[in-house]
């Protein structure tokens, strides 16, 4: 599937216009495709929404990959995952035999549980410099290894980047004391 | 191994086999090593919410993007109505007010038959008729010619009776009668018959009517070519 293994390179890239081309472009599908389980349109695009989040996410950390549905199937399927965990259907999921099993980090979408620190840790990564949010961001969202990281951003060493990495996160620590 | 390079590893997931029975075993053991895992688990959890923050409002945004499109469609749309409706009815009031060249145009027409002197001396329909019609009772008028052609069947009363209803604002029936008057003989009426129909078929909107009583009247010769001329040209 070359022309999915492009947008999925345009996607883990984040260009915009690829975003707005396959939100748009999965999004009336996915409203009719839940249509059956009688939720409101706004509820809908919501978890529209959170899916296709999901599916960036996924994307970003190299889970989509190896994939062999497509992406819409793929998408979609994250989507009944959502909906059913939201409205708590007894239903038994039954999930395609082309599907593979769905990542979705369901403990991060209960927003009550955040720890507080969590809270104060969003705030003060917007204060971090550029270069530390950049080596964060690599490291822990997109999951890279520390070789991958040095090489895209010209560290002349792992050492370096490892002391910075170390630095970034005593900084950080700090600002959310103050 | 350096507990920091543990955990480090731990993030990339590149423990091994021994390095997780170590690494479970400090994050049981070890509060520090407990505290700064978790630490870092938050700072992992941190940047992600921040992440679907934003995605999310980049999502949002190509909803408001579509909502605003349509909405200047429809303001668009609405727009070029309303420009639509503006230049027609620009274009209709560019068009002869029937009604205004009615008014600049009619004339009554005078009493050539029996101009009354005084009073109503003589008591005969004839009188009594033109009596009215030049006192401006036209309902009178009309009602007292229209006798005199049923019983004497005379030209001039059918055409009084006719001009007596124009001035009733009656139109319609006026042309009826008009219409009733045998034109093709040679009547010292014939042209005005024509020329009053026509500002008949004026008043009542009946552009294409009038305008070919006009064409007409404009091409002969005849007392009221010139005026019908005139009109004709103000009407196209």
């Amino acid at each position: 599937m070359s022309a999915t293994n492009s947008i999925i390179d345009l996607l883990k890239r984040n260009d915009e216009k690829t975003i707005r081309t396959v939100y748009n472009d999965y999004k009336k599908s996915f409203i009719l495709f839940a249509k059956r389980y009688n939720i409101s349109e706004q509820d809908t695009i919501d978890i529209y929404q959170d899916a296709f989040i999901a599916l960036i996410e996924n994307v970003k950390s190299g889970k989509v990959d190896e994939i062999k549905s497509s992406l819409s199937t793929y998408l979609f399927g994250i989507g009944k995952f959502m909906i059913f965990q939201k409205f708590k259907k007894n239903e038994q999921i039954h999930i395609a035999d082309d599907l593979e099993s769905i990542e979705v980090e369901d403990d991060l979408y209960s927003e009550d549980d955040i720890d507080s620190q969590v809270r104060l840790l969003q705030k003060g990564l917007d204060k971090l410099g550029e270069q530390c949010k950049k080596v964060l961001l690599l490291f822990y969202y997109e999951e890279k290894k520390l070789d991958e990281i040095q090489e895209q951003l010209g560290y002349t060493s792992k050492d370096v980047l490892k002391s910075q990495k170390s630095r970034c996160l005593k900084q950080l620590k700090e600002l959310i004391k103050a | 191994m350096e507990k920091e390079e543990l955990i480090s590893l731990y993030f990339e997931g590149k423990l091994t086999e021994a390095e997780k029975k170590t690494f479970q075993h400090l994050l049981e053991t070890d509060i520090e090593f407990a505290e700064d895992v978790r630490y870092q688990e938050n700072v992992k959890k941190a940047i992600k919410l921040n992440k679907r923050k934003q995605l999310k409002a980049t999502l949002q945004s190509f909803e408001t993007e579509k909502k605003t499109t349509t909405h200047f469609a429809k303001w668009a749309a609405a727009a070029s109505v309303a420009m639509i409706l503006v230049s027609s009815y620009w274009y209709l009031t560019q068009l002869p007010d029937s009604n205004a060249l009615y008014s600049s145009y009619y004339q009554t027409y005078p009493n050539v038959i029996a101009p009354t002197i005084r009073s109503e001396t003589k008591n005969d329909l004839q009188s009594q008729a033109f009596y009215a019609y030049d006192n401006g009772n036209y309902k009178k008028s009309a009602v007292i010619f229209s006798e005199i052609y049923a019983t004497e069947k005379e030209e001039y009363a059918i055409f009084y009776a006719a001009l007596s209803l124009m001035e009733s604002n009656k139109h319609k029936e006026a042309i009826k009668l008009f219409d009733s008057i045998n034109t093709h003989k040679e009547s010292r009426f014939s042209y005005y018959v024509q020329w009053y129909k026509a500002l008949c078929y004026l008043k009542l909107n009946n552009t294409t009517a009038a305008t070919k009583i006009l064409k007409q009247l404009s091409s002969e010769k005849n007392p009221q070519q010139e005026t019908a001329q005139r009109l004709l040209k103000e009407l196209d």
